[in-house]
């Protein structure tokens, strides 16, 4: 089961806004590329971890296992840019960043595509969906849609 | 009494200046701090050559580090110390000072942030200095993500308050009282930057930042400085005035549950989602053998006006959940049951990481308050969030 893949327009050449690729996560992003939402699933405790790290925040184990994520979660907090502050994001103002409980378990920031009434309000456990945008470069990174939303 | 055994008490602050809070000053870093070092030195009636530990908030860019400070204050110090440049360390570098102090390792210590914001870009904007750590392994420190479009703090404070509105079921019009009582507190301070009248009309006409808050919810930055000078209990009464004793503390909080927006259980960013109960027995309480209902007023870290709700809830003042009831009719305000930040907070005063704050808490157990006074004052309090605090007394037992 992949994720769709969207290009990203931006109104001016995004720079400086991604985190660095390293041998830890390089699994994660190249997933992205491929649709694919990949995170750590500890070995010792079994709990799916986000963001990723050598250690599991919550057992300590150090041995772990890749999984696939669904995309699928809901809204769990969410706020509304009002004020730009990233020329990047300036033409999608007003815009929405949500705090998604992911199925699986872990939890993920991303901006929800969907445009919604500049006051209309986002309920917490609304369904969302994973969508990746390719930025300009080729980078991958996920957002999210309403699940009710084709 | 060996300060080893039993730190209450055994140290104090002997000297507080500041040259006042801007929201644009034309001197720099260095200068902001010479000033408010001059002004702490003649208020504990003390020679610069007396001070032998140096500890800097903040420190470049926005200020300067310790070791040009040092040599350009004429200071001679043999422990020195720094933190990383955000707010969040003020309760953490009092109780480094008194550490250092009462292991020797100095005997007069001074801490100081001085720094010059304005020169900045916006907080969360690509222009400003910190922008690089919102691409840290992992997030930035207020959870930034600049991919996800989620950057400034603001942000981070949001995404915790809709989600402590959701889970509490808080009407987030009561957020209003918060700016509301801080305004009123710095309309009686004459080196608040902020001395309009906020009214309720005012607060929700204002333009949402980034939503659920508002503009009055948010911090007023500033340009300035503050400096205050530590010593030993002993070494404190040969000093000008009456000394602040230092009589508890406690760190700042990190680990899978904590998030620096929110109470623990929250469950914002990665922290864990829980029913949390602040823990009966803090250790800020145990060491100054005081509870709650002793503190006369309260500081905490207002850079958005929900950090005053967790901030009282983190310390047991109210119930989690309940901080937007309490701070209700006036409570948290002039004249109030429990008035919190005296000086205008971070929401009137300006936003200056605890310092203004620590000055205030020393000015009140002096008694030096003017009209804001808080009336027979003798224990306060400051505590964050994440759980540092400090809790200073007119007497040191």
């Amino acid at each position: 089961m992949t994720i769709a893949i969207i290009e990203r327009v931006f109104p001016v050449n995004p720079e400086g806004l991604l985190p660095a690729v390293n041998a830890d996560n390089q699994r994660y992003w190249d997933g992205l590329a491929r649709g694919e939402l990949n995170v750590q699933a500890c070995d010792g405790c079994g709990r799916k971890r986000y963001p990723i790290v050598p250690v599991c925040p919550y057992c300590a184990g150090t041995t772990w296992s890749w999984t696939t994520l669904s995309g699928k979660g809901k809204v769990y907090s969410w706020v509304r840019y009002q004020r730009g502050y990233l020329p990047e994001f300036e033409d999608l103002m007003p815009y929405i960043v949500i705090l998604a409980q992911m199925d699986e378990g872990v939890r993920m920031f991303g901006r929800l595509i969907d445009k919604l009434g500049v006051s209309t309000p986002l309920k917490i456990d609304t369904p969302v969906e994973t969508l990746i945008e390719r930025w300009p470069g080729g980078r991958c990174v996920p957002a999210f849609k309403l699940a009710s939303a084709k | 009494m060996n300060p080893l055994m039993n730190p209450k008490g055994a140290v104090a602050i002997v000297g507080a200046g500041s040259p006042g809070l801007f929201r644009t000053s034309e001197d720099s870093a260095i200068t902001l701090a010479h000033k408010a070092v001059s002004l702490a030195l003649a208020d504990a009636g003390l020679d610069r050559k007396k001070i032998d530990g140096l500890i800097i908030q903040i420190g470049s860019p926005r200020g300067q580090d310790y070791d040009l400070a040092a040599s350009m204050l004429g200071l001679n110090t043999r422990f020195n110390s720094q933190t990383w440049s955000h707010g969040r360390f003020g309760a953490t570098v009092v109780t480094q000072a008194a550490m250092a102090l009462t292991w020797g390792l100095a005997d007069y210590v001074l801490v100081f942030a001085a720094y010059n914001n304005s020169q900045f870009g916006r907080h969360g904007s690509k222009g400003r200095p910190s922008f690089a750590e919102s691409l840290r392994e992992g997030g930035g420190p207020h959870a930034e993500s600049p991919h996800s479009g989620l950057t400034a703090p603001v942000a981070g404070a949001g995404l915790a308050a809709q989600r402590y509105f959701h889970k509490f079921g808080i009407d987030p019009a009561k957020l209003a009282e918060v700016p509301i009582a801080f305004r009123n507190h710095a309309m009686l301070n004459p080196e608040a930057v902020m001395q309009k009248p906020l009214t309720r009309e005012d607060y929700f006409a204002s333009r949402y930042i980034v939503e659920p808050l508002r503009l009055f919810d948010c911090s007023v930055p500033v340009d300035g400085s503050v400096a205050l000078i530590l010593t030993t209990a002993e070494r404190a009464r040969d000093c000008a005035k009456a000394p602040v004793y230092l009589l508890g503390a406690q760190g700042i909080h990190a680990g899978p549950n904590e998030f620096i927006f929110g109470q623990p259980g929250l469950g914002v960013n990665q922290a864990e989602e829980f029913d949390w109960q602040p823990p009966a027995d803090q250790l800020v309480y145990r060491m100054a053998g005081v509870t709650p209902k002793d503190i006369d007023a309260f500081y905490t870290y207002d850079a958005f006006s929900p950090n005053v709700l967790w901030g009282l809830e983190r310390f047991g003042f109210c119930k989690p959940g309940e901080g937007a009831d309490f701070v209700q009719n006036g409570r948290i305000g002039p004249g109030g049951e429990l008035p919190v930040n005296t000086n205008g907070g971070f929401l009137s005063c300006g936003h200056f990481n605890s310092w203004y704050e620590m000055l205030e808490m020393t000015r009140q157990l002096r008694g030096e308050c003017g009209k804001r006074q808080v009336k027979d004052a003798e224990v306060m309090q400051w505590g964050t969030p994440v759980g540092d605090a400090v809790i200073f007394g007119k007497n040191p037992a």
